[in-house]
């Protein structure tokens, strides 16, 4: 595995994950992953289908449960314990492919919600929180539609500033724009772009090579439930360790 | 019900002031009618009373056991699944009648000393353990309806599990039971007539009454008929406007 130097920048940890293994049945979808990652960072991570990268983001917050391992959060171990799963889904925002804005609230709502529920936040604050994030966004004329009322690429931008208003120290995305017409994904990926340079630590599961070359620090390649590689984006895209990611690369640029 | 989907509010607050408004004013139109309407009018007003307290009461009350039953049915603890089955198939596999003779027979038996329940309080809990089980699999649906996605979401979000409960899958949930379940409570306007059978008074057993002193079983069980046609369409109204309340964002 290629070993990256640490930037000075990115000294803290803020994910330590240690040897995590997560089976479905039989089937062994993460074999021993170990990854530490630092504040600030942006990291790609990439691979083939069903290579388990969606399946590693959703053990970050519990939305899948790791069976053996450790996975530890702002110093704080993701166990079954409920009192530090809170305090951890507190840190760590997501977003999903299919958007999953809460479609029987407004635009509005889907942000307050959760400062008012979790961070119990008066309605005032964290709608004038909500509105800044939207206009962040370039969404604050849309605040008082329903979801459906949005195309996709909307969607995912108000998904977006929804994960912020609980202000995280990680966002995980889960091809973000994967679910998005080929016109919509540039308005995703520029909120993204802007968010990466604003120093917010970031875990991005993408098929978009050319995002993952400009913006990441880091890019991490799974291949059946194995992370192969760990590299800068330079060492990467110019000269991977293994044949399946070079297989991997290959066949992506023909898909350009 | 096109007027209805348009205004939800408005149509909400005119079938409740109607349904207010009816049985208020019910009286006048009752008395000025010839024999054998007019003079038995009291008792038709207090008949009608009693069945819109009872839907009321065991509607309410059905609704709550029904989100409760509900979840019960989807639990993971298996005795919980077991007790929500259990009753849901008892209450749909028995008639009312016999549930409403059951508790009015049973009930005093199994009460502490010192508490009488009425023959109302019995009908009415009969009707709402009745109503409860249908709505029971209404709510189920419901909530299984719900995508997964919503559920995830919220849980990244660091709700609890109770505010995800409340936020989230309810109101959603809601909006894919509400046509069953004011299907059931329309339904149980008309049920609530089995409360005759335990001598509780209400518009069914008015009109036998009357009828059967008067001997003009018609025009007394047009009258009745006529009663029971306002209240459904009353009740249909406000529970359709409430539908329409809980649609927003919902693709058409
Ligand atoms: N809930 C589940 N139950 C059973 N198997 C699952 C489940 N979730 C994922 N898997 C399996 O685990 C493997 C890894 O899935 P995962 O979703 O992490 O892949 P992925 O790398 O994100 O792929 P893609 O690029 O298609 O999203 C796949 O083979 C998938 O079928
Ligand atoms: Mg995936």
């Amino acid at each position: 595995m290629t070993t990256i130097e640490t930037p000075a920048a990115f000294q803290k940890p803020i994910i330590e994950a240690r040897k995590v293994n997560k089976h479905f049945g039989a089937f062994h979808a993460l074999k021993d992953v170990s990854a530490t990652f630092h504040e600030g960072q942006v990291t790609a991570i990439v691979g083939p289908s069903g290579s388990g990268k969606s399946t590693f983001l959703r053990t970050l917050n519990r939305l899948e449960a790791h069976d053996s391992g450790e996975i530890v959060v702002d110093g704080i171990e993701l166990n079954s314990d409920l009192k530090n799963l809170d305090a951890i889904r507190r840190e760590v925002g997501m977003v999903f492919q299919s958007f999953n804005l809460f479609s029987h609230l407004t635009i509005l709502r889907n942000v307050t919600l959760a400062p008012m529920r979790v961070r119990k936040m008066g309605r005032a604050d964290a709608e004038s929180k909500a509105l800044n994030l939207l206009e962040r966004v370039g969404l604050r004329n849309q605040a008082d539609k329903y979801p459906v009322q949005l195309s996709g690429g909307q969607q995912q931008r108000v998904a977006i500033a929804r994960a912020l208003a609980m202000d995280p120290k990680v966002l995980l995305f889960d091809e973000p724009t994967s679910a998005l017409d080929p016109e919509m994904v540039n308005e995703v990926l520029s909120v993204m772009r802007e968010l990466a340079y604003s120093g917010i630590t970031m875990l991005v599961v993408t098929h978009e090579m050319g995002f993952a070359r400009e913006v990441a620090d880091r890019i991490i390649f799974f291949d059946e439930g194995i992370m192969l590689e760990d590299a800068t984006p330079e060492a990467f895209f110019s000269n991977p360790d293994h044949d399946r990611a070079k297989a991997f690369l290959s066949q992506v640029r023909h898909g350009y | 019900m096109n007027w209805t989907k348009q205004n939800p509010g408005l149509a909400m607050f005119a079938a409740m002031i109607g349904l207010l408004v009816f049985l208020w004013g019910l009286a006048v139109p009752l008395s000025a009618a010839p024999a054998p309407i007019g003079p038995a009018a009291g008792q038709f007003v207090e008949g009608t009373r009693v069945t819109v307290w009872l839907t009321l009461i065991a509607g309410s009350a059905g609704v709550m056991i029904g989100i409760v039953a509900g979840l019960g049915k989807l639990s993971r603890f298996w005795p919980l699944r077991w007790v929500c089955d259990t009753y849901v198939w008892l209450m749909r596999g028995t008639p009312l009648l016999l549930q409403i003779l059951f508790v009015w027979l049973v009930a005093p038996t199994i009460m502490p000393e010192g508490i009488d329940l009425s023959d109302f309080a019995c009908a009415a809990i009969a009707l709402s353990l009745n109503v409860g089980a249908y709505n029971t699999e209404c709510v189920r649906a419901g909530i299984m309806a719900v995508p997964n996605g919503q559920i995830e979401a919220a849980h990244a979000l660091g709700l609890t599990s109770m505010q995800t409960f409340l936020d989230v899958i309810l109101p959603q949930s809601m909006r894919v039971a509400l046509p069953a379940l004011a299907n059931n409570l329309a339904s149980l306007v008309k049920d609530s007539s089995l409360a005759y059978a335990i001598s509780v008074v209400e518009l069914t057993m008015v009109g036998y009454r009357v009828q059967s002193e008067s001997y003009q079983p018609v025009p007394v069980f047009i009258t009745i008929a006529a009663i029971y046609l306002i209240l459904t369409t009353a009740f249909t109204t406000l529970t359709a406007a409430l539908e329409a309340r809980l649609n927003v964002g919902q693709k058409r």
